[in-house]
């Protein structure tokens, strides 16, 4: 894997937003979760991150963002190592959880002030976190709307507007299209090409291998904590990316075992 | 499939980690609260005895029959382990003398205010605060919370009927907590027996009633929990009203409703009652004395024409009816203060018991409230307990009081000690009774105050009734509320 | 930053319904809390009004000062009717005799056992209940529940200092709950005057001083609940845990704590003093009665000299069995107050483990309702009796009634109609009901204990925070 590392470096493209060098998790109960992991994303560029259950996709995404400490290796925004500066780290990223579960007892518009505001960013006026609603598709009646009301989509849409609204070089996005519908999916990945335009360097884990090949600038597939495949989109043209994703599930754990 | 569905909640529950932890906690807490009460048992019929013992000594010592005073102690009763009630705040013994009224005095709190600040714990407040609190916790979630699992939606993809499964619930979550507590209960009264407590067979009726009303209350709440679930979609839903109701219930309600009666309906102090009575007394005797008077200025015009020998004869003639007279109208007057001095007496109690009975009925639209009355009635140890004492003092007093009038009499010559200084006789000193000891066997004893089982039972019916019809109530809203459960 | 966490706090709290409805349960409750106490305080007044009433007029027509029967009452005290601590326990009525042992009589329990058979309502009782549990009710969840709505992972994305989080969230909803109670507690305040009750600016403080010492426990139980819910990764385990805590600290433990002091430290019981006392009492009358019957006056001593004789003999023994008496009733007083201490201590300290105690104990003392209060009524009514033995001794010329009695009747032949006293010239009794200063002194150490464990616990959250897993 160090040269994968090294022919992004080497490559002369623009310095890399998200870095992953050499990351290993070894959790207290002996599990290794992560296993000397590196990749490298960089501004304009989508990342899709495809592996099964525990194949480490979360544990990437919480050293990202330093819930967790690295066991080895380094986790880094934007030049910036997270484990040691977590919260200057953490101003760079935006981030959307895999199931968003916001206050239930405020509004959508509530929500997305109060997170905004978290993340430094406190000049947004009412209309701008209507407009950002929008964008991500929902109704303009939902806005003034109780969370415990939403669907799971829903919620999900005010997630990722709140991840707009952090305006950060970084996204984080932990299988962000798991709850929307085949429309409000389509849409997602339109408003994902958008953010790329804009120069963000997107991460995400998904399941879904179609979506992923359709968006994504690379591909990595993981199985048990390493990086079992990474090739980009142009690399993949033509090959059959799901049978590609079982060979490697099943030859990873031929590996392990 | 009964047999079943009864079995799963039996094991969900005593295997989860919240009953064990639970469960301890209780356990620690029946054996506390019993080992508590039987401690202050033995304390109490240690502190009988001495002072019994010690009046008998002062009784030898007294001075004459007709000043003896009998001082009387509230016998310890072994209920109160269980159910102290308010025998500690009433007072704890009572004069019998001559020139006492018989009343109650010197409550235990009174004496040691130690203990009056944090009051008193034991079976029937752990019952009463904890395990209706373990009721709670362990069905609050009983329906929502499988709603909330999922697992409703996968048993009703079986042919479950509904009843058989909310009935499953009910005795299956009675039948889980109600057992496993059976066991500190039980180590509970064995230590009682340990300690040597005299259980009579009365006393075994009693506390396996008082069992079988804690049991009730107990699976009152798990009927609330399982009906608040059944009517809410969420587990912190009905917790959260499940909780509100139990702080209502248990500790809010009961002092409420006597508040309130004692706002409604209030009552004149003793000392209200006295000046009205003696302020009575005081007119009928004024008027009295006015009559007598008026009567005497009559007489005197009457007598004022004649000679003095016309005079005597007149008066020697008339005395006897004059002197009838004024002793019938004084009579009449003390008939009358009597009669009115009874009649404020009787409205002073009447009001008291109108007091009492609606500080009661209100305060026993709470299931706590029911079951703490029940069980104090069963013990003895409700404010009937005064009275009752009061009253059986009182008729001790009459005869305690003959019997010293007799031997004084027996004795001859009168009370006290009595010293003459006579320029003829000189100075000469007696005291009546004697030094010679007295026979303590003579005396009349008391008889504690009973109340016999069939009382009892009428009395406490009332309270159990109440309870059994909440119990009942509360099922059977949640047996339909949950008939028409959404299950998704 | 800070401000918008707090500002969160406020908005989530205040707008959920949890909170409309709790808050309504909670503000009726304290301004019932008030009102009993209110009430309370006019019917103790009235019977206390009815009890020196009907004292003094007993004494309408006696002729004889020796005859007077004289009762002091304990005065009630707004402040002491809002929370009643032992005043419902203890007599409120002593008998005043010139010499002799004082024994406060006819406690309202006692009296009136309707109210003991579910206690009081009142301030301390409320205040101890409802702040708690409206304290655990909405922090029960403040960690571990904004976990498992994944909010936290969300909050944490961002660059929010972990210290600076647990501070917003705690006192943000301090604020949010604290500040609304205030309403309520105002209303109650209100009440006070608006009822015609008579309050001192002394009672001010002291209420005002009740009220500080509830936000205190309010704080313990917040950051308790907050720490709690640090603790734990569940909300329905966090609340669980806190319920435990609560029927504890509330409901047992004070309780536990009394009873067990009470096994473990024997005092000598009243029933036992009395005893030994009629033992001795017993014992001198015997021996008096034979100094008595060796009165032997000489043949040709004058009747009056004979009396006067008699008198000064009896007089004498009086006040030697006087003497006697007291050196064991002091001696065996000394030997219950020392008992009773070293009792008192180790239960209040053993309940002093539960916030709710020191609380209770430290609202108990600022109103004058602690245990000292039977001690306080009996010393102040002590001095009392000094002041009235001189006031009898004057208009008797030195018979003092008390003990055992002695009178000397001389009956010569002409009645003089005797006059009649008039009951207004006794001295008045006057309670004074401990001041500010003093009561603050008092509850000093458990106002101490208060800022302890409100320490403690938000160190406790802060510490457990700072490490906790935000995942």
């Amino acid at each position: 894997m160090n040269e994968t590392l090294s022919q992004i470096d080497g490559s002369g493209r623009q310095e890399s937003m998200l870095v992953a060098a050499h990351l290993s998790k070894r959790y207290e109960d002996g599990v290794l979760a992560l296993d000397d992991l590196s990749l490298a994303v960089a501004p304009g560029e989508i990342y899709a991150m495809l592996g099964g259950n525990g194949a480490g996709k979360t544990t990437t995404i919480n050293l990202f963002l330093n819930f967790i400490d690295p066991t080895s290796g380094q986790a880094i925004v934007d030049g910036i190592v997270t484990h040691e500066e977590p919260l200057t780290a953490r101003q760079k990223i935006a981030y959307v959880s895999e199931n968003v579960m916001l206050y239930t007892n405020f509004t959508a518009l509530q929500n997305l002030d109060y997170f905004a505001r978290l993340g430094g960013q406190n000049d947004y006026s009412k209309e701008e976190y209507r407009t950002a609603l929008l964008r991500v598709g929902l109704q303009e009646e939902a806005h003034g709307k109780r969370l415990r009301d939403f669907s799971k989509g829903m919620r999900q849409k005010c997630g990722i507007a709140i991840a707009i609204l952090k305006d950060a070089p970084a996204i984080l996005l932990d299988e962000p299209t798991s709850g929307l519908d085949p429309k409000a999916g389509l849409e997602f990945i339109s408003l994902l090409d958008d953010l790329r335009s804009e120069g963000k360097a997107i991460l995400m884990s998904t399941h879904d291998i179609f979506r992923a090949k359709q968006i994504a600038n690379t591909i990595g597939i993981m199985n048990e904590g390493k990086l079992v495949m990474q090739k980009t989109t142009e690399e993949l043209r033509g090959e059959n990316l799901e049978e590609l994703y079982v060979n490697y599930m099943v030859s990873g754990m031929a590996v392990a075992s | 499939m009964l047999k079943l569905m009864i079995l799963k909640e039996l094991k969900s529950i005593i295997s989860s980690p919240k009953f064990a932890a639970t469960f301890g906690a209780c356990s620690i807490l029946i054996l506390l609260s019993i080992f508590i009460g039987i401690n202050e048992y033995q304390e109490n019929v240690k502190a009988y005895d001495t002072a019994s013992q010690l009046n008998n000594q002062r009784l030898a010592e007294s001075l004459s029959w007709h000043g003896m005073s009998n001082q009387i102690f509230r016998k310890p009763q072994v209920m109160q382990i269980l159910v102290s009630g308010v025998q500690n705040d009433i007072g704890r013994l009572s004069s019998v003398g001559r020139y006492e009224g018989i009343k109650l005095r010197r409550s235990s709190y009174s004496d040691d205010p130690i203990f009056a600040v944090f009051r008193f714990i034991d079976f029937a407040f752990i019952t009463q605060v904890a395990l209706s609190l373990l009721a709670i916790l362990f069905t609050y979630d009983a329906i929502n919370g499988e709603r909330e699992r999922g697992t409703l939606k996968l048993t009703f993809a079986n042919a479950v009927p509904r009843a058989k499964y909310i009935l499953a619930k009910f005795l299956g979550s009675t039948l889980g907590l109600v057992i496993p507590l059976l066991i500190p209960i039980l180590i509970g009264i064995l230590l009682m027996l340990l300690y040597r407590v005299p259980i009579t067979g009365e006393d075994w009726i009693k506390i396996s009633v008082l069992l079988l009303t804690s049991i009730l209350f107990f699976v009152f709440f798990i009927a609330a929990g399982l009906m608040v679930s059944a009517m809410t979609r969420r587990s912190s839903t009905s917790f959260m009203i499940l909780l509100v109701a139990w702080v209502t219930m248990v500790l809010i309600v009961p002092r409420a409703g006597v508040m309130l009666a004692g706002q409604l309906v209030t009552i004149p102090s003793v000392a209200e009652i006295e000046s009205q009575q003696a302020a009575y007394e005081q007119s009928a005797w004024d008027a009295h004395y006015d009559k007598m008077e008026e009567a005497r200025i009559a007489r005197r015009q009457q007598m004022a024409n004649m000679t003095p020998a016309e005079k005597e004869a007149f008066e020697e003639d008339n005395m006897w009816g004059w002197m009838e007279e004024e002793e019938a109208s004084r009579k009449k007057i003390q008939g009358e203060i009597s009669d009115h001095n009874k009649k404020l007496n009787e409205d002073h109690r009447n009001r008291r018991s109108e007091q009492e009975r609606l500080g009661f009925s209100l305060s026993r639209f709470s299931p706590a409230s029911a079951y703490q009355l029940a069980c104090m009635t069963l013990a003895n140890t409700n404010i009937m307990l005064k009275n009752s004492y009061e009253d059986a003092l009182n008729q001790y007093r009459d005869g305690f009081l003959a019997f010293t009038s007799r031997k004084q009499e027996e004795n001859e010559g009168t009370s006290g000690i009595r010293i003459s200084i006579d320029s003829e006789t000189g100075f000469s000193f007696s005291g009546s009774r004697g030094i010679e000891s007295l026979d303590l066997s003579e005396i009349p004893r008391f008889d504690v105050p009973r109340q016999t089982l069939s009382t009892i039972a009428n009395s406490t019916i009332l309270d159990v009734g109440i309870l059994l019809f909440y119990t009942i109530a509360a099922f059977a809203l949640g047996f339909f509320a949950f008939l028409r459960y959404d299950v998704r | 930053m800070f401000k918008t966490l707090i500002e969160k706090e406020l908005k989530e709290i205040i707008g959920s319904t949890r909170f409309a409805v709790t808050f309504g349960v909670c503000a009726c409750l304290i301004v019932l809390a008030f009102y009993v106490g209110a009430r309370n305080y006019q019917i103790s007044q009235t019977r206390y009004e009815a009890a020196i009433a009907e004292n003094f007029r007993q004494m309408e027509g006696i002729t004889e000062w020796l005859n007077v029967n004289h009762h002091i009452y304990l005065p009630p005290n707004p402040v002491s009717s809002l929370v009643t601590g032992i005043s419902n326990d203890i007599g409120r009525n002593i008998q005043v005799q010139g010499l002799g042992e004082l024994r406060a009589e006819d406690s309202r329990f006692n009296n009136d056992p309707l109210f003991a058979v579910f206690r009081f309502l009142d301030l301390d009782f409320i205040f101890q209940i409802i702040l708690s549990l409206f304290a655990i009710l909405f922090a029960y969840n403040a960690i571990c529940g904004e976990k498992e709505q994944g909010t936290l992972r969300l909050t944490f994305a961002n660059g929010i200092p972990k210290d600076k989080y647990i501070l917003g969230k705690i006192s943000g909803s301090f604020l949010a709950l604290a500040l609304p109670l205030l309403i309520p507690i105002l209303i109650g305040c209100l009440l006070l005057p608006i009822m015609g009750i008579p309050m001192s600016s002394q009672d001010w403080g002291k209420l005002a001083l009740v009220i500080l010492a509830g936000y205190l426990y309010f704080g313990i139980f917040l950051s308790l609940s907050v720490w709690v819910s640090g603790l734990t990764h569940r909300s329905s385990n966090a609340f669980l845990l806190l319920l435990v805590i609560w029927i504890f600290s509330v409901l047992i433990l004070p309780r536990s704590a009394v009873l067990i002091a009470g096994r473990a430290v024997d005092v000598i019981s009243v029933d036992e003093i009395s005893a030994q006392k009629s033992v001795l009492n017993a014992q001198i009358w015997r021996e008096d009665r034979d100094k008595m019957n060796e009165f032997k006056p000489s043949e040709d001593t004058e009747i009056d000299q004979i009396m006067q004789d008699f008198q000064k003999m009896m007089q004498d023994l009086s006040a030697e069995r006087d003497q006697r008496m007291r050196e064991l009733g002091g001696r065996l007083a000394e030997q219950r107050r020392n008992e009773q201490s070293v009792q008192e201590r180790l239960a209040f300290s053993l309940a002093r483990l539960s916030p709710s105690a020191a609380f209770s104990l430290a609202v108990m003392n600022l109103a004058g309702t602690s245990i000292d209060l039977k001690q306080h009524f009996l010393d102040a009514a002590s001095a009392y009796q000094q002041s009235y033995a001189s006031f009898m001794r004057e208009k008797t010329g030195g018979t003092l009634k008390g003990g055992g009695m002695v009178m000397v009747f001389r009956r010569d032949g002409d009645d003089v109609t005797p006059k009649e006293i008039d009951p207004q010239e006794i001295p008045v009794f006057q309670y004074q009901p401990p001041s500010v200063a003093t009561v603050f002194n008092a509850s000093f150490l458990d106002f101490g204990l208060l800022a302890l464990f409100n320490i403690l616990f938000f160190a406790g959250a802060y510490t457990t925070f700072l490490r906790y897993d935000v995942r």
